[in-house]
């Protein structure tokens, strides 16, 4: 930590020595240089951190300066009250070319981004307010009391310390529960939703985000050039701002910087030759997608893992870290009963397949119910339609006395259903410790503004979060993971850590699919424990389980599904000798007909 | 309505070079779920080789064609074999990784061929027809006639040979096919071959249209990868669909708006494929818990 600070003290002050050291061309050299490094910051934010494929960070870096040219020389606007409302302006468009990443991702969202970035392009080029091809000159240089501006050594501090700031936000918001909600959500949209996330809007606050780095870096252009052309927007230097943010490591801001600054000065090696330094940054990209995704950044990390594999920097043998035990939570009174959750009349039909068909079921609060059934007889389906997963064909869901047909995964959540995944869906490059920290915060993205406004309520509020975090890591005896990878983790300790994940909102009603797949006898006798001491705080169980003996044992209410349809429901012993449920689990000639059909199906969604 | 009318044929013959540039994408796409952003770069250079065959070794124009489309067939297969690892992988660092190849690409173009681009003469030197009073360029007909022909033994090949059975497993499941003994790899390859194949095609076509230059491969790229999503990411139909639609959608944009067609050309994309992430024959996605 004291190394850090002090590597930090040291780069700051080169930096603010550097231009003792430059003639005038090479301070202009560095004045771009920093803005490209904010502009990489930006697209770090949205597309390492958020996983939001943005090929328009250009286009609003553009937006920024064109507005503030129009602005200034256009309206006779002074110079920061052009830049103000330029700010606005690309806020309002990065929200707008943030829009289809409600509705898409990934690739869709790179060409409809690189759509409309071209779009704005072919715009400025046309419009006649934005001075054509030609683009605008004459803005008049920003002033400020005392500083010549027009001076490049003055602005390089001006951007230094812009750059400052915007670098340590971004290193804020990462650390703090809006990064943390972004990194989640880049690693595992699903499972962000249903850990309470508010997707959508996220994605919004991620393209803001971009956009106010965008719009600082456009600003700054326009007051340092004090002109602009169409060729700002030009997508070749989305690409190299794109080569830079990659090379220089995406999931990591200083990587971004880094990045920017080599790449920069690369280019700047290579002036007289921009057609080699295009192919060299080409194949730089190339190089590094496959032989080191995490760029420039995780070299360290890499550097290490190949030392230790030689056999040159010795592994740390200390005795592997153990699972600890549960420890219970205190008892509540059993609440009165009452129906927490109806599924009336539920269908769900995907094309021609009916994985539900008017499922009719209640369950009471504080019971534990098991729901079993042949593979793809339609269990998983039933528990995707009650966490908002999939919105059902027909029939409603009622949780308590609310309407929740069709809510949103997060709503869902936030009404207090949590759940865990059959599959395991814990977010991979989070640790354990922020797996859970991503759960445990209750707080509305749009309660955002306190990262513009108050910083310290922010930071105090992740404290908090830090300790509930410590308590819960103590209560599922994670502690001596906390730091970990989830992948690093063997499986059955994962599968705790979902169950944790899941209980950090303090749900009333936990959905577990089957908990005990891939768990040992020991583990399934830890797991009913858990489950037990879960419902005896107050808390609705529903288990999906191929378990029988768990589900014998656990559950006071079993219901039974073949083909998408209750055929059972009642005590483990009533439904163990029903007949209808022997047929469906040892089958005749009539049930064997049908069940393959669905497991098939089920195998490929 | 003769407007409209001339407006439409006019959009056909590019929209039948979207047609070829998004059924690369989508071949591609469908059998190794690749985004390649260096396509359209890939089209630039299939029209550069073309037409400096064409015009400097004085070879006919359809042989001149078929060394482009050999020349990009190897690159395709080039950039397949270097990103194989990232196969099945992590989707967005293989589509940068192809962005990655595009920047290279267009900057090998300027190496070689210069900055400035040329200008290809009409390989079909006759008159317009006049059909109903309206003008038909015969150089149209031979592009759509190609495009056609291009795209019929595409699916001839997809559905009727032992090689484009396999790439439709691969396609479906590429674990099962190679469960059954399928290269997975080979048959990766062979699509990535046939997509910039289809790219070279497209690029030589569109010489005579436009001017060969090296960014053409950005707006090329582009509208035929919007047109691909238009009609549906990986279904064949839908990039003949989404071709033509942006084609002709680019033609009345050109009349209406001048300038500014290429703003609103995207736009109405966008709004199209906000309403209907899908496209027109794409498969819902369904999540996967």
């Amino acid at each position: 930590m004291k190394l850090r600070v002090a590597g930090i003290g040291v780069l700051a002050v080169l930096a603010w020595l550097l231009p003792y050291q430059l003639d005038s061309y090479l301070i202009h050299v560095a004045n771009v240089v920093i803005l490209f490094a904010i502009l990489a910051i930006g697209l770090g934010l949205v597309m390492g951190i958020a996983g939001q494929i943005n090929l328009a960070q250009i286009a609003l870096f553009g937006v920024a300066s064109y507005a503030t040219a129009i602005l200034t020389t256009r309206a006779g606007f002074g110079f920061w009250t052009a830049a103000a409302l330029a700010m606005l302006i690309v806020a309002a468009i990065g929200l707008l070319i943030g829009t289809p990443a409600l509705r898409m991702q990934s690739h869709y969202l790179g060409i409809v981004t690189l759509g409309l970035a071209l779009a704005l392009t072919n715009w400025v080029t046309n419009a006649h307010i934005a001075g054509g091809a030609e683009g605008i000159t004459g803005i008049p240089a920003p002033t400020l009391p005392g500083i010549d501006l027009r001076n490049d050594y003055f602005f390089y501090y001006l951007e230094l310390i812009v750059f400052a700031l915007a670098l340590a936000f971004g290193l804020f918001v990462v650390r703090t529960p809006l990064g943390r909600k972004m990194r989640a959500m880049r690693d595992d949209s699903l499972a962000a939703g249903a850990v309470g996330v508010e997707v959508p809007q996220l994605r919004m606050t991620a393209f803001f985000l971009a956009s106010i780095y965008g719009g600082v870096a456009g600003v700054l252009y326009a007051g340092l050039i004090r002109y602009v052309a169409p060729e700002t927007f030009s997508i070749a230097n989305m690409f190299l701002l794109l080569a830079m943010v990659i090379i220089g490591g995406r999931q990591s801001l200083v990587g971004c910087v880094v990045g920017a600054v080599a790449l920069s000065l690369l280019r700047e090696v290579l002036v007289d030759y921009p057609t080699y330094a295009q192919v060299a940054y080409g194949t730089i990209v190339v190089l590094t997608v496959v032989f080191a995704p995490t760029g420039l950044a995780g070299l360290p990390v890499r550097a290490r893992g190949l030392l230790q594999r030689l056999g040159w920097l010795r592994r740390d043998t200390g005795a592997p870290p153990k699972l600890g035990d549960f420890r219970p939570y205190d008892e509540v009174e059993r609440p009165a009963e009452q129906v927490i959750l109806r599924i009336d009349d539920v269908s769900m039909h995907f094309r021609g397949l009916k994985a539900l068909q008017e499922v009719t079921m209640e369950i009471t609060s504080g019971e534990i119910r098991g729901v079993v059934g042949p593979n793809g007889s339609g269990k998983t389906t039933l528990f995707n339609v009650v966490s908002g997963l999939y919105r059902p064909t027909s029939g409603r869901v009622w949780l308590g006395e609310r309407d929740l047909t069709a809510a949103r995964p997060h709503t869902l959540a936030r009404a207090g259903v949590a759940r865990t995944f059959q599959n395991l869906r814990l977010f991979p490059l989070l640790t354990v410790r922020e797996n859970l920290l991503v759960a445990l915060d209750q707080t509305s993205v749009l309660g955002s503004w306190r990262y513009a406004l108050w910083q310290p309520g922010v930071w105090r509020h992740d404290r908090a979060l830090r300790r509930q975090a410590d308590e819960l890591l103590d209560r599922f005896g994670l502690t001596a993971f906390a730091d970990a990878a989830p992948g690093e983790l063997p499986y059955g300790t994962q599968r705790r850590v979902e169950i944790a994940r899941a209980m950090a909102r303090h749900p009333r009603l936990l959905l577990l699919d089957e908990p005990a797949a891939g768990l040992n006898g020991e583990e399934v006798r830890q797991l009913s424990e858990i489950v037990r001491s879960i419902r005896s705080t107050g808390v609705t169980v529903v288990l999906i389980e191929h378990n029988m003996g768990l589900v014998m044992s656990l559950c006071e209410r079993v219901t039974v599904f073949a083909s998408g349809r209750v055929i059972a429901d009642g005590t483990p012993a009533e439904v163990a000798r029903a007949p209808q449920v022997v047929e469906a689990y040892l089958g005749d000639s009539a049930m064997s007909e049908d069940v393959p059909v669905a497991t098939a199906t089920e195998a490929t969604r | 309505m003769q407007v409209f009318l001339q407006t439409f044929i006019g959009g056909m013959s590019l929209g039948a070079i979207y047609a070829l540039v998004a059924l690369g994408f989508s071949l591609v796409f469908r059998t190794m779920g690749l985004v390649n952003f260096s396509h359209g770069n890939v089209v630039m250079i299939g029209a550069y080789l073309a037409s400096t065959f064409y015009l400097s070794t004085k070879l006919p124009f359809a042989l001149a064609m078929a060394l482009a489309i050999g020349g990009t067939g190897l690159i395709g297969v080039i950039i397949e074999r270097v990103l194989r690892p990232l196969e099945n992988k992590d989707f967005d660092l293989m589509l940068i990784g192809t962005i990655g190849f595009g920047i290279v690409l267009e900057a090998v173009a300027i190496i070689i061929w210069g900055a400035t681009g040329n200008a290809v003469p009409n390989p079909v030197p006759t008159g317009p027809l006049e059909v109903l009073g309206l003008r038909i360029r015969t150089y149209d007909l031979v592009v759509l006639a190609i495009a056609t022909a291009a795209a019929v033994l595409l699916v001839f090949f997809l559905q009727s040979t032992k090689r484009g059975a396999a790439m439709q497993a691969v396609a479906m499941d590429h674990e099962a096919a190679t469960a059954v003994g399928i290269h997975v790899g080979r048959s990766n390859a062979i699509a990535f071959m046939l997509g910039a194949g289809l790219a070279a095609l497209a690029g030589g076509l569109v010489g005579p249209l436009l001017y060969v230059n090296p960014t053409m491969g950005g707006a090329l790229g582009i509208k035929g990868f919007a047109a691909a999503i238009l009609g549906g990411f990986g279904s064949i139909p839908g990039a003949i669909v989404g071709g033509f639609a942006i084609g002709v959608l680019d033609a009345f944009t050109a009349g209406h708006f001048q300038g500014y067609s290429e703003l609103v050309t995207f736009l109405v994309f966008t709004v199209v494929i906000m309403i209907r992430p899908t496209g027109i024959f794409g498969e819902r996605t369904v999540n996967r818990a």
